[in-house]
């Protein structure tokens, strides 16, 4: 009977227009979706070589590598960021790095397309949360209170047909009927992404798996929403504009919600507070080393020995370096102290968003995405930390070449000019290359487990729901 | 007032009573049997208790007192038991409008446990019933009530069971409908099926069934055996009832 309950209800649905007009629009979203993440890729990916080419172009031409005070790295873009962009579009991609000092990336694909900013990206990201999600309202406000007004119900239930398996059944039948044919079309969908030439590791493919399989339990949420709903109504209006309500509050209002009010309840100085401060140090510490610097005096010649200008810019240059490694611990003190600070608050703040977030399944399921696609949170701070490390390297490479710590220093140089020898040109490709590396996969499923879970919970909780709403449902 | 049938009685209302949880009396202790090869018919005003009488049959509410039984079971207490002796055809018969006729008949002939019809058996019934068979492969979406109805009774008799229900059947249908409908209860008849049908058309009653009851306000104020109202008008009798007359004076 559950057999036939399940195939009736499958059968139901994919024969409908409106599955017929409602699905046909999504898969061609789907694809869409995939067709335009592959080519936004691959303009990414032009873009991020072509930026990489001109900065060593740069660099062409330099005698010394004195003259490269700064040089810049790039994010690269990642094949699944198209797909779930998450905060990838916002973050800085492109950091200078000098050697020392605090970095900051800048020049988000938002800044310099702002244009993307008004509308945002069609993502899969977005084509789950709002279209498929109302693609499962659709499919599934009428289950019980449609079958109620069609009759259907009364002329089933005049069978010695139990509540539980009926329920079962339509449950079972319209999760499938949603379920397959969407797997259906991502599954070609994801296929565009190889076609079109985008590269995908085992790893993302694993990565792009698990995204999709978020999607399909949020979607599998609010269809099992949906049912439950139907099943605690009489009416199929009434049903719907209960999901309709339902789905703005999980949707639109829930996830902004818990952002501002965790903003109200966790305060976290802005960034600028935190500059404002470091630059009254700096200034300070600028000041009082200017004072030293006017008291540095070179050691008077010994008699019989002459004037050696090298030997008193040695000296000068050591002075300077000393003060400025003075200088730069107590701001990395300083700054460190302001900045972890800050940090904790941010993290204290973005917790509580989160968990008040997390009653919508729309939270849950931008979480979870977005950390399997490497695009959550933490790929700021990912990527903030490789660029520090990149930076050591760097600073090192830069000492080796110049033999002084390299970061905006003022130094003093003599230089011997002799017309006939050319100076040599350096070679930029000595120097190291930045390689960021994605989170890895580890991490982003561990960051992504709850959410998963939080998923899971939510589909057996409508599910149960349904069963427990039809049981006493008013089946005249 | 119950009339005394001899054998045993396939549909059986024991004082039935129901009262909703708004405090009205929509039953009020009512008995009757239906035996087998029997057509019982309810007439009665909107609101008289003929749905809440079919309701209880069916177990979609449970009784405030008394019993419904069929077949001897107490529907309240074995409900899926009871209901697999037992057909039913609502007012208005919508089933699934993206379904063909026939696939609705296998849908509901497996619901009510038959699972071993062929398409040569739908297409028989849908023949029996009246449905052309140009009708059988197409959507119900463009079926007219009628053939809707017909597509109903076809599924009450697939399930093959001793007892059918019928909710108001012949409402809405041109009189060429209500006459094939005539024609195909007497036939159940003969099969031995037990009828209980609620309707508001005296005339099909009167033509059909073995055992009339008017009712009024949740109670049955006459029970009588059609062959003891041949002759009498039958609708000044049905007036008389909802004005209040008690039999007597009905039949004076």
């Amino acid at each position: 009977m559950l057999r036939t309950i399940i195939e009736k209800e499958i059968r139901d649905i994919i024969g409908s227009s409106k599955f017929a007009i409602s699905f046909g629009v999504c898969a061609a979203l789907i694809l869409l979706c995939f067709v335009t993440g592959a080519v936004n890729y691959k303009t990414s990916q032009a873009q991020y070589e072509a930026a990489k080419a001109e900065n060593l172009r740069q660099m062409e031409g330099l005698t010394d590598w004195f003259s490269v005070q700064q040089h810049r790295i790039f994010l690269p873009p990642h094949p699944l960021a198209s797909l779930v962009s998450g905060v990838s579009n916002d973050i800085g991609r492109t950091t200078e790095v000098r050697g020392r000092g605090e970095l900051n990336a800048d020049g988000s694909r938002y800044a310099e397309d702002p244009v993307y900013a008004v509308f945002r990206f069609l993502d899969l990201e977005f084509l789950f949360q709002v279209v498929l999600s109302l693609l499962a309202i659709l499919l599934g406000y009428d289950a019980i209170s449609g079958e109620k007004e069609r009759g259907t119900l009364r002329l089933s239930f005049s069978n010695g047909l139990p509540r539980a398996t009926y329920i079962l059944g339509k449950l079972i039948g319209s999760f499938l009927a949603l379920i397959v044919p969407l797997l259906l079309a991502l599954a070609i969908g994801s296929l565009i992404y190889p076609i079109l030439g985008v590269p995908l590791s085992g790893i993302d493919w694993l990565r792009l798996a698990l995204i999709i399989l978020a999607g399909l339990l949020f979607v599998g949420a609010f269809l099992t929403l949906s049912v439950m709903v139907s099943a605690f109504t009489q009416r199929t209006s009434s049903s719907f504009l209960v999901l309709l309500v339902v789905w703005i509050g999980a949707v639109l209002i829930i996830p902004r919600a818990s952002v501002l009010l965790a903003g109200r309840m966790v305060d976290v100085p802005s960034v600028d507070e935190l500059a404002s401060q470091k630059a009254r140090l700096a200034s300070q510490l600028m000041e009082e080393d200017r004072t030293r610097m006017s008291e540095f005096n070179t050691p008077p010649a010994a008699p019989g020995e002459d004037f050696e200008p090298d030997k008193m810019l040695k000296l000068f240059n050591t002075f300077m370096d000393s003060l400025a490694d003075a200088r730069d611990k107590q701001m990395a003190e300083f700054g460190g102290r302001l900045n972890e600070d800050r940090a904790n608050k941010q993290q204290a703040q973005e917790r509580l968003a989160f968990s008040i977030a997390r009653v919508s399944p729309s939270a849950s399921f931008a979480l979870a995405t977005s950390a399997l696609a490497g695009t959550d949170m933490f790929l700021k701070e990912h990527y903030r930390d490789q660029t520090m490390d990149y930076q050591q390297e760097y600073g090192k490479f830069m000492k080796e070449k110049t033999g002084l710590n390299p970061g905006g220093r003022m130094v003093i140089m003599l230089r011997d000019d002799n017309e006939n020898e050319k100076p040599k040109e350096i070679d930029p490709s000595e120097m190291p290359a930045f390689k960021y590396a994605p989170p890895a996969f580890a991490e982003s499923f561990g960051r992504a487990i709850f959410d998963l879970g939080l998923l899971a919970f939510f589909n057996l909780l409508f599910f149960t729901g349904s069963v427990f709403g039809f049981l006493r449902y008013d089946v005249r | 007032m119950m009339l005394e049938v001899p054998g045993a009685a396939m549909l059986e209302a024991v004082t039935l009573t129901k009262r909703y949880e708004d405090g009205v009396l929509a039953l009020d202790h009512v008995s009757f049997a239906v035996k087998p090869g029997q057509i019982f018919a309810m007439l009665g005003a909107n609101g008289a208790g003929k749905t809440t009488a079919i309701n209880l049959f069916l177990n979609f509410i449970e009784p405030t007192d008394g019993e419904a039984r069929i077949d001897g079971i107490v529907t309240h207490k074995e409900p899926l038991l009871a209901k697999q002796r037992v057909a039913y055809v609502s007012e208005n018969v919508m089933l699934y409008p993206n379904f063909t006729a026939v696939q609705n008949l296998d849908y509901f002939a497996r619901l009510g446990g038959k699972t071993g019809y062929t398409k040569d058996d739908y297409r028989s019934v849908l023949l029996r019933v009246g449905l052309s068979e140009d009708a059988h492969n197409k959507r119900l979406k463009g079926f007219s009530k009628g053939m809707r109805q017909k597509c109903g009774i076809a599924i009450a008799i697939l399930k093959d069971a001793p007892a059918i229900l019928l909710d108001e059947p012949t409402s809405g249908l041109d009189p060429k409908a209500g006459f094939e409908f005539q024609q195909l209860l007497d036939s159940l008849r003969t099969e031995g099926k037990a009828i209980l049908m609620s309707t508001h058309d005296i005339f099909r009653a009167k033509e059909v069934a073995d055992i009339i009851a008017i009712m009024n306000n949740g109670r049955i104020v006459m029970q009588e055996p059609a062959s003891r109202l041949l002759g009498q008008d039958l609708e000044r009798l049905y007036m008389q009832y909802m004005a209040g007359h008690t039999a007597a004076e009905a039949v004076a």
